[in-house]
């Protein structure tokens, strides 16, 4: 049985940045801890729990807003000072909202994550780190792929503490100086990393929502356990280890940005086991810990998304609290609070009755603009390398009307169980460039939108979404997002050398940057800029497990896949890139024959599992009914019994993945096209014998029709 | 969440919707579910029954199973014989009804229904004396005493999914709601129609709730609740409602709708809100939820199972122990603080909007406080007018909606959600960036006549915006939209609908302008004379009134529906409560002949294929003992050639089955022409007239006396 978690809501701040939340310390035994939190409208606020009502200590005025927040103070102190970062600035405040600091970086980028240690600040932008100390520049580092979190590994020797960028090409970046230390390679993107233990434990969690536990020593790291994400959930957004259970182990608090907070602990063999968890309506953006409705109760308070911040504690502790300060508020209490959110209400309403009279008015009076101001989207397209397909997510602070979602290129939408929202297909329009427009309809209170996107590789476009929050007045933001040529490959750190590949080769007077457009434009995943003077990058197709390399320079690039229709995509993109610019490309491939079957090999597997298990499937309901009428299954043979022992296994996988088995097949006919294509021949009238042939599936016959 | 206070678990497969609970012995309930290979499952862990006949012993305790031999398409159960005092199981299939006494295990009856059986309900209808079982088909709907006596016969427009007793018009008589595939409820007292309310897809799930009202459900997802003819309220979810039922689970007295939906979800709904108040989870689709008194302890239980055998019950909450003030308590305030923090955000939208005004007019792109916005001229207006078209050889006539901007501004999108006239609930118009301007033109297309309200929301910025005022309003398309005026030579139709109403003639010409959607109202002083042509099928429709010869009206349309909605229409408006007409359909009535001659041809067909069916299975029969025999005696070659030609009796019997089917698939959709058509020839009648015409038409199709038919048909009585 789970352990039971307690929640209890404090305030709303505005709409939060991850890692903007956090605890001071302890100041007197009597009180709990104060809780300080920072939101996009570029508001501290600093408050504590007295008698289950929350009382602002100090609150900023709102300014531009604020990307991290957190805790520092001289070494050998206590941490009690706040650091936010806004823009490029850094601000500091003292526990009672005094402004100490206000340090202009001068950076063009404004700054994205930060970490503070002593007088030593470790900024970052998007991809460039800085390391001042006492407000003096001190080193500086260019990364090449985007810095999505920052941390420090203190060290008593203030020169020997380790900064650690966390990459979104998959690697951890040890910092020394102004140099790379090393650099850790991890199977995700690391969005969020957290230190666990001051000599150099380091937790990273990732946005395809595993996370895992690296040792950084001086010289070397030590991986130590990563948990894998069988089960789909969402990216980790925010870490913390803390004792919640108050057992005097540190449990591991884990938010993701589907809602989900997971408190990790460990089993008797010491690995990470889940203990509990709870579920938010809104991606979780921080986590702490501390006590701060009850200082004899540890808690995590977490804050989401739309700025709610919430006290998460283990429910048997409220029960034997004999303190004072948490005496669960009466009904009278209660009551009273609602009442005066209700005056308060009323009296808004009053105030936007005028407002709203005011803006008729307006429409009716000529030269004046109307205008609807931005209200921020929380959007994330990825792709998920289990079922290859990508995961689009939609959160916005107000509650969602309608979604309307549009499509210049041919990709199926997937609706999730877990949306309550009404979607409805319209009748696609190619004439126009629609071939997907689709209408979400979400029922009251719906702030998170997640839909799952099919595309197929080789066709590529953008894909929009109009999103109308229910507010007045009624407006809409559109955001785009790119379906790419090769939209299913994912990075990976180096290739398999030991496969059969295809060469595909160019030359031409182009840049760097120039063909690094040209990749970007065709893989996802990619920095947006090159550095250095050649690139090498490796990448696997999430769904058919071949792999590509690109490897190019000025002048220069040269391709390497064993699938031999990802080649002739990028033939094709890199074309018709290049002759939009002018640039004349000489192009010559090297296919090797062998890559043929070894893609059929690869690709033969999976139809076989597709194929059994439609198979198994279909009969599941027969055999059901056999097992009725003949009383038992005892008439059956061994494999009929296990296909009704794991019949619901079994239909469920079927149902995870859809229309595999097309997907599959209009791969094998893609290479086969492509194969010809490649050889100047044209086999387009082949097409309906290979088709047959897929139907009655046999990987030598196959084999056989590509080679005739 | 609801706690269940108990649990079982079926190793059987339930049919979605085909549940019910029976007092078999009159005391003990069992439920009752359809499972696979045509057997009912029947629960009863109080009381043994008797087995043998149809009743066999499952493999699990308490459950035994029922032997129908047939796909069981309605079941129910109810004390069908009121001289008795318990239940008999009542189960449907597609071609025949059986009654049955569980607790003797006997026939109480079997009959052959040519319509099918698509659900059943047991119970009083009306002032017939006795209970009947109702079995709604094919649409049609019968009534059977407990001795198979058939005592109620009506027709609907469609397929009968639905049906439910229900006092609806509050008299202490119990009148039937009949839901259909053609999208409407209707009510009948006896046979007499007394209510039609049209939803927008078929009806799938009907139930009473307290006093005249009724719960519902649709095929798309929506439920919803009706006292007499007033919708209160219904939600639209994505998921299908499997069976929707009254239960009083919060203990107030006032029972409340409860869903079972296909994604296994149960909830609980306030039968005056919609307010969702209770809710739990199964792991697979709800195949049905019944109540009982199952643990025998005097109260009745919410019993819910899942289509994978699982069942849950459920105890009023205080009863179970649940409380849920505190989290109400808490809702409330959560619910209030986020009202509160979307009344200021829009508070700080219009602050934001008044720093706007002192922007110029005519920018793209605009800052304010360091946040792009989207700007438009303030009195931008979005303008919207209907049109008919009578399209051309690539495009059906359609109606169009012209919308456009008052200015500058262009129309990105245009979303409009309506009912019943799209693919799904909305309709997305989304021109390509180099095509977008500040004219949109949308088509839309009804497939049928009716009333349907567009929601029309307009995206409207400039080319490069990121941000669009959303601009929304509603447009309301009358019932007969694809009508334009004929042109002067327009041959005349041959079919005509002839009846006298005594109302002043501009009421009918009022009538017209609000109903129809022409692009010039009609007028009329002495005689009404108006020539139309329904784009839809390019039939004419011609209406005729001369109020000197005592108002007499003239529908000419070869469309016997088209006359009935328009009789039906016009009738509702000026207050007729009793209309007889005199209808020729002269072609209608000669294709009507040659249907009903099919359904002759099909039936004989269907009598021969089952006696060579007969003779198949005695083949059979000698056949597998004499390969027996053989292989007794160990001559296998015998044996061999015994099999083989079982093997090819059983081909010719698998071929002849598809045979039949085919054959009973026509003959089904040829009885159905016969019956919608005497729900035709009802809906050119108002009132009494009506149910005469429905009966006498039945009698005559009993009888077999086609003549009288046409004669009904015609003049309203033979």
């Amino acid at each position: 049985m789970e352990i039971e978690l307690t929640r209890s809501e404090y305030i709303q701040v505005g709409v939060t940045s991850p890692k903007t939340t956090k605890i001071l310390p302890m100041a007197k035994e009597k009180h709990g801890q104060k809780v300080v939190v920072a939101d996009h409208e570029g508001a501290v606020t600093c408050f504590q729990m007295k008698r289950g009502d929350a009382s602002i200590v100090f609150k900023t005025l709102p300014g531009p807003k604020i990307t991290r927040l957190e805790l520092g103070g001289p070494l050998g102190n206590v941490q009690d000072r706040i650091f936010v970062s806004c823009g490029p600035e850094i601000r500091g405040y003292n526990k009672k909202g005094k402004q100490f600091l206000n340090f202009d970086t001068n950076l063009t980028e404004s700054i994205q994550t930060m970490a503070v240690y002593g007088s030593d600040l470790f900024l970052c932008g998007n991809y460039i780190y800085n390391h001042y100390r006492d407000c003096k520049d001190f080193n500086y580092y260019l990364s090449t792929d985007r810095i999505n979190d920052t941390i420090c590994v203190p060290s008593e020797q203030i020169d020997d503490v380790i900064p650690i960028l966390a990459c979104q090409d998959r690697v951890l970046r040890v910092i020394r100086d102004s140099d790379l230390r090393y650099q850790v390679d991890i199977s995700g993107s690391p969005t969020c990393t957290c230190l666990m233990d001051p000599k150099g434990e380091i937790l990273y969690g990732t946005s395809d929502g595993l996370f895992g536990v690296v040792h950084i020593g001086p010289t070397e790291p030590l991986h130590r356990w990563e948990l894998p994400n069988d089960d789909n959930l969402g990216g980790v957004l925010c870490m913390e280890s803390y004792d919640l259970f108050d057992d005097g182990k540190n449990e591991i608090l884990v938010g993701r940005d589907d809602g989900l907070l997971q408190i990790y602990g460990y089993d008797e063999t010491g690995d990470p086991e889940i203990k509990c968890k709870s579920t938010f309506s809104e991606s979780i953006t921080s986590v702490a810990g501390g006590r701060v409705a009850n200082v004899n109760v540890n808690e995590a308070v977490v804050s989401t998304y739309a700025g709610w911040i919430t006290g998460i504690s283990v429910a048997q502790n409220h029960q034997g609290a004999n303190g004072d300060y948490m005496k669960s508020a009466t009904s009278e209490e209660n009551q009273m609070k609602v009442d005066l959110l209700k005056s308060e209400i009323e009296e808004l309403q009053v105030r936007i009755a005028r407002e709203r009279e005011n803006y008729q008015y307006m429409a009716s009076t000529d030269n004046r603009v109307s205008a609807v101001p931005q209200f921020s989207i929380n959007d994330k397209f990825v792709l998920n390398g289990d079922d290859a397909s990508y995961h689009l997510t939609l959160e916005v602070q107000m509650p969602i009307d309608n979604v309307l979602l549009q499509s210049d290129v041919p990709v199926d939408l997937l609706d999730l169980d877990k949306n309550s929202a009404v979607v409805s297909f319209s009748d696609v329009d190619i004439e126009n460039g629609n071939h997907l427009l689709a209408t979400y309809r979400c029922q009251a209170n719906t702030t998170r939108l997640e839909l799952k996107i099919r595309s197929i590789e080789g066709q590529y476009g953008t894909l929009q979404a109009y999103i109308t929050p229910r507010c007045q007045p009624k407006s809409c933001q559109v955001r785009q997002y790119d379906v790419k040529p090769l939209s299913l490959h994912q990075r990976i750190s180096a290739l398999d050398e030991s496969r059969p590949f295809n060469v595909l080769q160019l030359s031409g007077q182009f840049s760097l940057a120039e063909i690094h457009s040209w990749i970007n434009f065709c893989l996802p995943d990619m920095p947006e800029r090159a550095s250095g003077d050649s690139v090498n990058m490796a990448f696997r197709s999430t769904f058919l497990d071949t792999q590509l390399e690109c490897r190019y320079k000025k002048g220069e690039g040269i391709f390497r896949s064993d699938n031999l229709s990802t080649i002739a995509i990028l033939k094709d993109v890199m074309t018709k890139e290049a002759t939009k610019k002018k640039i004349n490309l000489n192009i010559s491939h090297d296919i090797n024959d062998d890559s043929i079957a070894h893609a059929l090999n690869i690709i033969h597997p999976k139809m076989e599992q597709q194929l059994s298990l439609a198979k198994r499937v279909q009969i599941i309901d027969a055999l059901k009914e056999l097992e009725v009428s003949e009383g038992g299954t005892t008439c059956l043979s061994e494999s009929y019994r296990e296909i009704l022992a794991n019949a619901e296994q079994l239909r469920e996988e079927f149902k995870k993945q859809p229309s595999r088995l097309e997907r599959l097949s209009g791969m094998i006919t893609d290479l086969y096209l492509d194969t010809y294509k490649f050889k100047g021949q044209s086999v387009k009238n082949k097409v309906p014998a290979l088709l047959e042939l897929l139907n009655h599936y046999n990987l030598d016959s196959l084999i056989d029709f590509f080679t005739n | 969440m609801i706690v269940p206070i108990f649990t079982l678990r079926f190793n059987h497969k339930i049919f979605a919707g085909l549940t019910t609970v029976g007092l078999y012995d009159g005391k003990h309930p069992c439920l009752t579910c359809a499972t696979t290979a045509g057997k009912i499952l029947v629960h009863n862990p109080h009381a043994r029954f008797n087995e043998g006949g149809r009743i066999s012993a499952g493999t699990e305790s308490d459950v035994h199973l029922l032997n129908i031999g047939q796909q069981i398409t309605a079941l129910t159960a109810g004390a069908l014989n009121s001289n008795v005092n318990k239940d008999f199981l009542v189960a449907g299939t597609q071609t025949s009804i059986l009654a049955y006494d569980v607790d003797q295990n006997a026939d109480l009856f079997y009959k052959d229904v040519a319509d099918g059986v698509n659900v059943a309900v047991v119970g009083q209808l009306g002032q017939i004396d006795c209970p009947i079982a109702v079995v709604g088909g094919n649409c049609s709907i019968q009534g059977f005493d407990y001795e198979g006596n058939d005592l109620f016969w009506t027709v609907t427009g469609d397929n009968v999914r639905a049906m439910a007793l229900c006092d609806f018009t509050r008299d202490n008589e119990q009148e039937l709601i009949v839901g259909s595939d053609d999208y409407d409820i209707r009510v009948f007292k006896k046979d007499e129609l007394v209510s039609e309310m049209t939803e927008t897809e078929a009806v799938t799930c009907l139930c009473p709730m307290s006093g005249s009202k009724f719960g519902y459900s649709l095929a798309n997802g929506t439920v919803g609740v009706y006292d007499k003819t007033t919708r209160y309220w219904r939600i639209k979810s994505k998921n299908q409602v499997v069976s929707i039922f009254n239960y009083d689970l919060d203990g107030d007295g006032v029972v409340e709708l409860i869903t079972g939906w296909s994604n296994g979800k149960v909830d609980a709904r306030n039968d005056r809100t919609g307010e969702v108040m209770f809710k739990d989870n199964f792991p697979s689709s709800i195949a049905g939820i019944i109540k009982a008194d199952y643990r025998m302890d005097g109260q009745q239980e919410l019993i819910c199972c899942s289509i994978n055998g699982e069942v849950r019950g459920y105890l009023p909450m205080e009863q179970s122990g649940g409380t849920t003030a505190p989290t109400t308590e808490k809702d409330v305030f959560r619910e209030l603080s986020l009202k509160k923090q979307n009344l200021l955000t829009e508070l700080k939208n219009y602050e934001k909007n008044v720093k706007a005004h002192k922007l110029p007019v005519g920018l793209e792109k605009s800052e304010i406080d360091g946040t792009p916005v989207g700007l438009i001229p303030a009195n931008t207006q979005l303008l919207v007018t209907l049109d008919v078209s009578p399209g051309d050889a690539n495009i059906q006539p359609h109606i169009v909606l012209h919308i456009s901007t008052s200015n500058d501004t262009i129309l990105r999108a245009i979303i409009i959600f309506a009912e019943g006239i799209f693919k799904g609930e909305s309709h997305v118009v989304h021109p390509s960036p180099q095509n977008v301007s500040n004219k949109l033109d949308v088509r839309i297309f009804p497939q049928k006549d009716g009333v349907v309200d567009l929601h029309i929301k307009a995206l409207v910025g400039y080319k490069s915006s990121v941000q669009f005022h959303t601009f929304e309003m509603t447009r309301q398309i009358p019932r007969f939209t694809l009508y334009i005026v004929a042109p002067d030579d327009t041959p005349e139709p041959k079919s005509s609908v002839v009846f006298h109403i005594t109302e002043r003639i501009n009421r009918v010409v009022m009538w017209i302008n609000q109903n129809f959607l022409l692009q010039k109202e009609i007028e009329a002083e002495d005689e009404l004379n108006v020539k139309l042509i329904c784009l839809r099928e390019n039939t004419p429709l011609f209406v005729n009134m001369e109020p000197n010869q005592n108002g007499k009206i003239t529908i000419k349309t070869d469309n016997m529906d088209l006359a009935g909605d328009i009789i039906q229409g016009l009738t509702t408006f000026l207050g007729i409560e009793d209309l007889q007409v005199t209808a020729d359909f002269p072609d209608y009535l000669g294709y009507l002949r040659s249907v009903l001659e099919k359904v002759d041809e099909y039936h004989s067909t269907s009598e021969k294929l089952t006696a060579e069916m007969a003779d198949h299975s005695n083949l059979i029969r000698s056949l597998i003992v004499r390969a027996e025999d053989a292989r007794i005696m160990g001559d296998m070659l015998n044996m061999k050639r015994g099999y083989m030609e079982l093997n090819t009796v059983n081909r010719d019997l698998i071929s002849q089955y598809s045979i039949r089917c085919n054959n009973h698939t026509e003959l089904l959709s040829n009885l159905k022409i016969v019956n919608q058509t005497i729900q035709k020839a009802g809906r050119l009648r108002v009132g009494k007239s009506k149910t005469q015409v429905i009966a006498a038409c039945r009698a005559a199709i009993k009888s077999n006396n086609i003549s009288s038919l046409f004669k009904i048909i015609k003049a309203g009585s033979s």
